[in-house]
């Protein structure tokens, strides 16, 4: 922690509201309706009177106990005919491969009983990185909106009946079309291409978010028909202009991990991060140097690049700041060499070129930009657009959908819409009669991917497998069988796809869930004549108007597909923290000027504002965002889905505060957030997902903004988040724990004369572990110690732990309202801390520095540092909690667990109040059956309750709730040793968090093997436990953040 | 889904050439293997008879799960060399393409499938088929019904209905009675009106009770201290009652018997209940394993072929044939068929523990190395599934030496706990107790810890944690 920094949540933190200080002084801040509930009026109404009220009191308690008095019966049914390989209680797991047309993982699926119920990184294979919307979306296989069968004409059907049809429909006159994201499995391409030879129909993909222009610029700069792949792992210097390479862009799971290995302090290497962003994204936040650049601007910052590196002309346009800002990182790209690399999320093919210009002048190819023969994001929107007029112009006979949702998401939907009324026959193989596929003559609908055996291949050098985890739920049958079926050729998949790639052993590759096969002989790097001329004049053209907008794609929600998962929904952004919804970030300059709300709480609400772009509108609530470039907004894709009610799942629609879905004056669903796919300009085929000149004006309006950031504040303890600079670091690598500078242990004044130097006074001080008002529980080296340390300079923020752990966990999703009045369950949450120096008012009034000295700076809470520290139960060993509970419903184990017995808890609510992180939970309702939650929370839902884990039981209302340290599985991990008769193996047990971790940021383990790993990192010299000064020796510990923003 | 049928292919290669040699060796170099049919040793032909064949085949010409062996040395056509190969790898024997054995093969290869090969050598086979030539009378089974007593719980006790006829019956009599007094009352006054007295006014019931009641006061307040107790202790009794559930015994869709499985044929406890060493769960053995000996025993000794056509009927199994049905309704299947889609059958779950508990089989009977009857009473005596009460284990304390005695009732916490106290670890029995145990020794603090374990001589469950809520509850 540096002295002059102050650390905040939000904005209302920072200008200290008075909401704020009445919410951070309350555990529970949301006002009971007690006062409501009783008055007057309300009573009128009730005709029960008091006696009455007592008499069925009386009653119903009687009956209640006499009830209890009988024996339930409950049923066990064994298998009839029970799979060799399931053992009831024992978990098998089977490797398989999500990808969504976006994300591409290899993971392990977890089934009990034979239902997935966990999805897990398969770290095996070469893609085994999970984030929070790939271990999300075992929900999604449950979702009960799902289509049950084929359809036709919106009615149910059969196979037999739809493959009659589909034949017939095929053999008309006219275009025939496959439209599909970017296909990756070498059998459904297989499958594509007898289709098409059968009906002389042709191909076309394209993807949600395109990546076009990259792919453009490989293909006519670097002659290479790919996907470069970023080697982040290799890089020194990385500068991103825009792209949110740890959260959403591109391959951004690969790049996350990678780049956080890049980055371990202890060994001595640190690569630096630069970003220039207009809206303030996860890799923003994570960046050593971040600059608000407008989107206009983008181009200019990647000439301006090109230019210091080449020693070429200047370029001018850009602020003072923003050229100071591009000086330092073209230092840092030229020390760095082939070691430095430039991302940039624009689809803008000039400034791409720009980007491989400097990427190619580094010497980047081959160390941190590599030639894989990657086929990700193949799409093509200019074949979409002309495919689009042509199905306007009714000159197509037929269309098949397959892994794609134009209606939603093509830059033009309301024309793909109108065109598709006219085509001939057109039938989707979505999972959900979805924007598309409701339109559509027919629906095949395919397997869920748990469901699918499946084949992808990314790169050259691998084949990633899938295998079903479940026998397919509802009556869906595999897109490529049905496209087989409808050429004639039908035939089973799984036996297909082994005829597809020859392997020598089949088995064993399904068991890794991928295989090597032999790579294409690399071509040598073909060195385009590239003249940039254009490209610099083209991006020295770019005008922005007075207000530019963004539109990004938010780390839970993505593009959208997801949209129905509750457990995404309410996972908050790890930015914004804002949950269940979409919204416009404004710069805080910019809604003081217009007069919008700053502040956000229960009852002060969001100001709805209307963005205008190129005539089209949409009206959304804007959010004040530090780090929001002034004069730009920012809105995600991937919300307003289901916009004309279309059944895609019942989490994705706005609910009431009964918990019923609200419905406009039409009786339709209202939709979460406003689709902004039709803002985004389609430029010749490259869809641009800037506006450079929007208008901005408040309806006047209010809307309710369920945002976390208030919620569990620390009452200005700062000694929370501790963290440092490599430059200050590398002097004392090697210094004992608690004595380098930044990480000095605390100590308490004392009255005695402590360091002799005969005055008592404040530099008479002893450690920390001299006071304490408990015994000691001897848990260290005796037995297990079980630990958690969590390194907050590897931690991006990406919550793929909250999603882990609350899947594991039964966590209850709550949703919108609940969340509003602060009772969010989240076991795990992520603290995201604003840090800014001191304000220019604070500089003046505590005297610091040369009166003025700020006053060329801009405001620095304007643009802050920001951290990311993962917060749940520290299971104290002196806990605060266990001390106050009049029922000792919660204490400690021999083990160092902080151990919570919901069936002992009364609900007192105790222990959340002496709480000093403020982990615990309390059920206000009975989540599971309470009609509020009817929508929202998974175990309410008959099929998807079925991914509850069996290992955890299901907390009913009144009681207290916390994180368990996954007990359940430490329990196992002990079993499994007692039955080897050997200690436990370091790393065999993990917790759902530090399992799930892309960036291994999460270490867990047994604190008294003196071997582990997280002895090890417990006892690095950065670790220290929040709030050390409580004295409440905490079985978590941190590591301090170290950045590498060193002045030069 | 990917263990399947692993290297069918490389099988094939290999039999033919394991044929080849063992027919070399057998052809060759062995004259010892003549006479197969009439020098063996009949009693140890019986014993590798029931340790190697009796699974598949009888003696007797009746079908198990293969054809039965009466009559075989007339029927074996091919030579005694052949016979040996045969059992000991069929599909050796069959690549060598003997007629005989060919014929075997098309006839019993399709529903039987195909025979397991058997370690047995020359000798051994000479004694089996000695055996299966002259089988002894049969003998019975070690025990007999008589020496297993089913200790008939049945599952409704006659109790309830009699205290409610009971009640019904003092409900009318109290009626009788009242109307009688009210209509004497009623007479009373009729007759004294017509008699010109005054109406008696004797108030209502209540004021003759309460009037009753003042002038014997000594006498009602002693008995109403006496009433009190008694309510008193009762009520606690029958609170403390709640949810303890010892000599709980539902009834069950089949009438299954656990003597006759567990004492009269002594099936151990683990070949049905076998996930209870692998699993949280012992569970409830599936159809299909009920089947390994139902294929052949097709009738019960106690209610004959009523109970045991219910797991017929659940897995498809067609008794007259021996074969499964598909989903079809064809039989004729030497397997059971997953399509088939039979109604599993749906038991009522004797020991139920609430959803927060989480107890582990596989802790406590592989680790802790219980035996089931430590928890489950003397299960071979009982008909349908039972909680045995407390008393009733703590009883077979001569049959378990080592059993821990308890006092509270089966199925409760006070239960667990008790005997978390009393169960002693002994960190030599596996490399994971003794890691702890170095651990413990290895530390300053450790090493107090564990002297105050060991102050009694044993290290219990307790003392390592075995009180502690999450071991339990989470």
């Amino acid at each position: 922690m540096s002295a002059n920094k102050t650390y905040w949540s939000g904005l209302d933190e920072l200008d200290r509201t008075s909401e704020f200080e009445r919410i951070s002084g309350q555990e529970f801040p949301a006002e009971r309706p007690i006062d409501e509930f009783l008055s007057d009026e309300r009573l009128e109404k009730v005709s029960t009177g008091r006696r009455d009220f007592l008499k069925f009191m009386g009653f119903s308690l009687t009956a209640a106990t006499l009830a209890a008095c009988e024996t339930p019966v409950v049923k066990s049914i064994p298998y009839v005919n029970k799979p060799e390989t399931i053992t009831p209680g024992v978990a098998n797991y089977y490797a398989s491969t999500l990808y969504n047309g976006s994300d591409y993982a290899s993971v392990l699926v977890k089934t009990r009983e034979g239902r997935p119920i966990f999805i897990k990184p398969n770290i095996a294979a070469p893609l085994g990185q999970v984030n929070a919307r790939v271990n999300a979306d075992v929900l999604g296989l449950y979702d009960s909106a799902r289509l049950q069968g084929p359809t036709m004409g919106g009615a149910a059907s059969t196979w037999a009946d739809l493959d009659a049809a589909a034949l017939e429909a095929l053999k008309a006159e006219g275009r025939k079309v496959v439209l599909t994201n970017t296909v990756l499995s070498p059998s459904l391409k297989r499958a594509i291409n007898t289709y098409c030879t059968a009906h002389e129909a042709e191909h076309i993909q394209y993807d949600a978010v395109s990546y076009r222009a990259i792919r453009e610029v490989a293909s006519a700069d670097f002659g290479r028909n790919e996907f470069p792949s970023f080697d982040f792992s290799a890089a020194e210097a990385v500068v991103t202009l825009g792209a949110d390479f740890m959260g959403t862009w591109a391959e951004s799971l690969r790049y996350a991990s990678d780049w956080a290995s890049s980055r371990r302090p202890e060994s001595g290497r640190m690569a630096k991060l630069f970003a220039f962003e207009s809206t303030l994204s996860l890799t923003g936040s994570n960046a050593d140097h971040r600059s608000m650049v407008a989107p206009a601007d983008t181009g200019r910052v990647a000439a301006a690049l090109l230019a210091e590196l080449t020693n070429g002309s200047t370029v001018s346009g850009l602020s003072d700041m923003t050229q100071a800002a591009v000086s330092s990182a073209a230092e840092a790209l030229k020390k760095a060499g082939p070691k430095g690399l430039v991302v940039s999320g624009s689809n803008d093919i000039h400034v791409q070129r720009l980007v491989g210009a400097i990427n190619r002048a580094l010497g980047a190819e081959g160390t941190t930009m590599l030639w894989t023969g990657n086929q990700m994001f193949a799409g093509d929107h200019a074949a979409l657009a002309a495919l689009t007029a042509d199905m306007k112009a009714g000159n197509v006979a037929s269309l098949l959908v397959h892994g794609c949702n134009p209606a939603y998401n093509a830059p033009d939907a309301d024309a793909f819409v109108a065109g598709l009324s006219k085509v001939g026959f057109s039938v989707s193989t979505a999972l959900f009669a979805d924007e598309t596929a409701s339109r559509c003559s027919a629906v095949a609908p395919t397997h869920h991917w748990l469901e699918s055996w499946g084949d992808l291949q990314r790169t050259a050098g691998s084949i990633e497998l899938m295998q079903p985890t479940i026998a397919p739920l509802f009556s869906s049958r595999e897109a490529g069988e049905s496209m087989l079926a409808w050429a004639g050729e039908a035939s089973a998949w799984n036996k297909y796809i082994q005829g597809t790639t020859a392997t020598s052993s089949w088995n064993n590759a399904l068991y890794g869930g991928f295989m090597d096969i032999a790579a294409v002989a690399s071509v040598a790097s073909v060195v385009m004549p590239t003249d940039l001329a254009d490209a610099l004049k083209a991006v020295n053209a770019v005008k922005g108007g007075k207000l530019q907008a963004s539109f990004y794609q938010k780390v839970a929600a993505g593009d959208g597909q997801s949209a129905a998962n509750p457990m995404l929904q309410e996972t908050p952004d790890p930015i914004s923290k804002v949950t269940w919804d979409n919204y416009v970030t404004l710069s805080r300059v910019d809604m003081e000027a217009m007069g919008l709300n700053l502040h956000l709480a229960e009852k002060d609400w969001a100001s709805v504002v209307k963005v205008q772009v190129n005539g089209q509108s949409v009206e959304l609530p804007a959010f004040a965002q530090p780090g929001q470039a002034p004069g730009t907004l920012g809105i995600a894709l991937g919300y307003g889905r289901g916009a004309s009610g279309e059944a895609i799942g019942r989490a994705a629609f706005q609910v009431t505060g009964d918990g019923e879905h609200l419905t406009d004056d039409n009786g339709n669903l209202v939709p979460i957030g406003a689709n902004v796919f039709g803002l985004v300009a389609d430029q010749q085929g490259l869809p641009q997902y800037t506006a450079l000149d929007v208008t901005v004006e408040a309806t006047g309006a209010e809307y309710a903004l369920a945002c976390t950031q208030m919620h569990h504040t620390f009452m200005g303890r700062d000694s929370i988040v501790k963290e440092t600079t490599f430059g200050d670091y590398l002097p004392e690598k090697s210094a004992p724990r608690g004595e380098a500078s930044w990480n000095k242990s605390m100590g308490l004044g004392v009255h005695a004369d402590v360091n002799g130097d005969g005055e008592i006074n404040a530099l008479d001080k002893k450690t920390l572990d001299n006071f304490d008002m408990w015994h000691e529980h001897a848990v260290d080296e005796v037995g297990h110690r079980w630990g958690m340390a969590i390194d907050l300079t590897s931690c991006t923020g990406c919550s793929a732990c909250v999603t882990a752990c609350h899947i594991e966990n039964n966590v209850s999703v709550v949703g919108k309202d609940e969340v509003l009045r602060h009772r969010d369950m989240h076991w795990m949450r992520i603290d995201r801390f604003y840090a800014s120096d001191w304000s220019q008012e604070r500089g003046a009034e505590e005297g610091v520095g040369v009166i003025g000295s700020y006053a060329l700076m801009e405001e620095p809470s304007a643009n802050p540092e920001t951290v990311h520290m993962p917060m749940m139960c520290q299971h104290c060993n002196h806990a605060p909690c266990e001390t106050v509970c009049p029922v000792a419903a919660t204490t400690h184990s021999n083990e160092g667990m902080n151990q919570m017995a919901y069936n002992r808890c009364i609900g007192t609510r105790y222990c959340a109040n002496n709480c000093p992180f403020k982990v615990r939970r309390f059920n206000w309702f009975n989540y599971s059956g309470n009609d509020k939650f009817q929508h929202s929370n998974p175990a309410q839902d008959a099929m998807t309750r079925l991914v509850l884990n069996p290992d955890v039981v299901v907390r009913t209302r009144g009681v207290m709730e916390k994180c368990s340290l996954c007990v359940q599985r430490t329990q196992e991990g002990k079993l499994v040793a007692k039955k080897a008769s050997a200690p436990i193996v370091d790393g065999a047990v993990q917790t759902a968090c530090a399992e799930a971790c892309p960036t291994h940021a999460i270490t867990f383990g047994d604190l008294n093997d003196s071997k582990s790993k997280v002895r090890a990192t417990y006892d690095n010299n950065r670790a220290y436990h929040a709030l050390e000064e409580v004295g409440i020796q905490p079985n978590v510990a941190y590591l301090t953040k170290v950045r590498n923003n060193d002045k030069a | 889904m990917f263990r399947l049928e692993h290297a069918k292919g490389l099988n094939a290669v290999v039999t033919a050439s394991k044929a080849l040699v063992l027919l070399a060796i057998f052809g060759l170099g062995s004259p010892a293997f003549a006479g197969v049919w009439d020098t063996g040793d009949i009693e140890n032909g019986q014993a590798l008879f029931n340790a190697n064949c009796a699974t598949c085949h009888k003696v007797t010409d009746e079908v198990l799960a293969a054809p039965g062996l009466a009559g075989i040395s007339e029927r074996w056509g091919a030579s005694e060399e052949m016979l040996l190969l045969w059992i000991q790898d069929p599909q050796a024997a069959a690549e060598l393409g003997d007629p005989y054995v060919k014929g075997i093969v098309e006839r019993y290869v399709g529903t039987y499938g195909w025979m397991t090969g058997q370690a047995v050598s020359a000798a051994d086979v000479s004694d089996i088929m000695a055996y299966v030539q002259n089988p002894p009378d049969v003998v019975a089974s070690t025990a007999s019904s008589e020496d297993c007593p089913t200790i008939d719980f049945s599952p409704e006790t006659g109790a309830p209905q009699g205290t409610l006829w009971f009640l019904i019956l003092l409900t009318l009599f109290l009626i009788v009675a009242l109307s009688a007094a009210s209509v004497k009352r009623v007479l009373k006054n009729a007759i004294a009106s017509k008699e010109g007295h005054e109406k008696i006014e004797d108030g209502t019931y209540w004021n003759r009770v309460t009037l009753w009641t003042w002038e014997n006061r000594t006498f009602v307040g002693i008995l109403s201290v006496f009433v009190t107790a008694y309510i008193v202790v009762i009520g606690y009794q029958a609170l403390m009652g709640i949810g303890v559930y010892q000599a709980y015994s539902p009834s069950q869709p089949i009438k299954f018997i656990h003597s006759v499985h567990v004492c009269e044929n002594e099936i151990d406890c683990q070949y049905c209940h076998h996930s209870a060493e692998e699993s949280k769960h012992a569970g409830i053995p599936s159809t299909n394993v009920c089947m390994n000996c139902h294929k052949a025993v097709k009738s019960g000794t106690r209610y004959g072929e009523t109970e045991i056509a219910k797991i017929y009927e659940a897995i498809g199994f067609d008794a007259a044939t021996g074969t499964y049905f598909d989903a079809e309704g064809n039989g004729g299947h030497p397997l059971p068929q997953e399509d088939f889609g039979g109604e599993p059958i749906a038991w009522n779950k004797v020991h139920n523990l609430p959803d927060h508990v989480f107890f582990s089989h596989q802790q406590h009977v592989e680790v802790g190395g219980l035996h089931c009857q430590n928890c489950h009473g003397d299960v071979g005596k009982f008909s349908v599934g039972r909680i045995a009460p407390v008393e009733e284990i703590n009883a077979l304390i001569d049959d378990f030496p080592g059993l821990i005695q308890l006092s509270k009732p089966t199925l409760t916490m006070g239960w667990c706990i008790e005997c978390h106290n009393k169960a002693e670890i002994s960190f030599a029995s596996s490399g994971y107790y003794e890691e702890m145990h170095d651990r413990l020794r290895d530390d300053i603090r450790g090493n107090e810890e564990l002297r105050l374990f060991m102050e009694d001589g044993k290290a219990t469950v307790k003392e390592l944690g075995g009180w502690e809520c999450a071991k339990c509850h989470y």
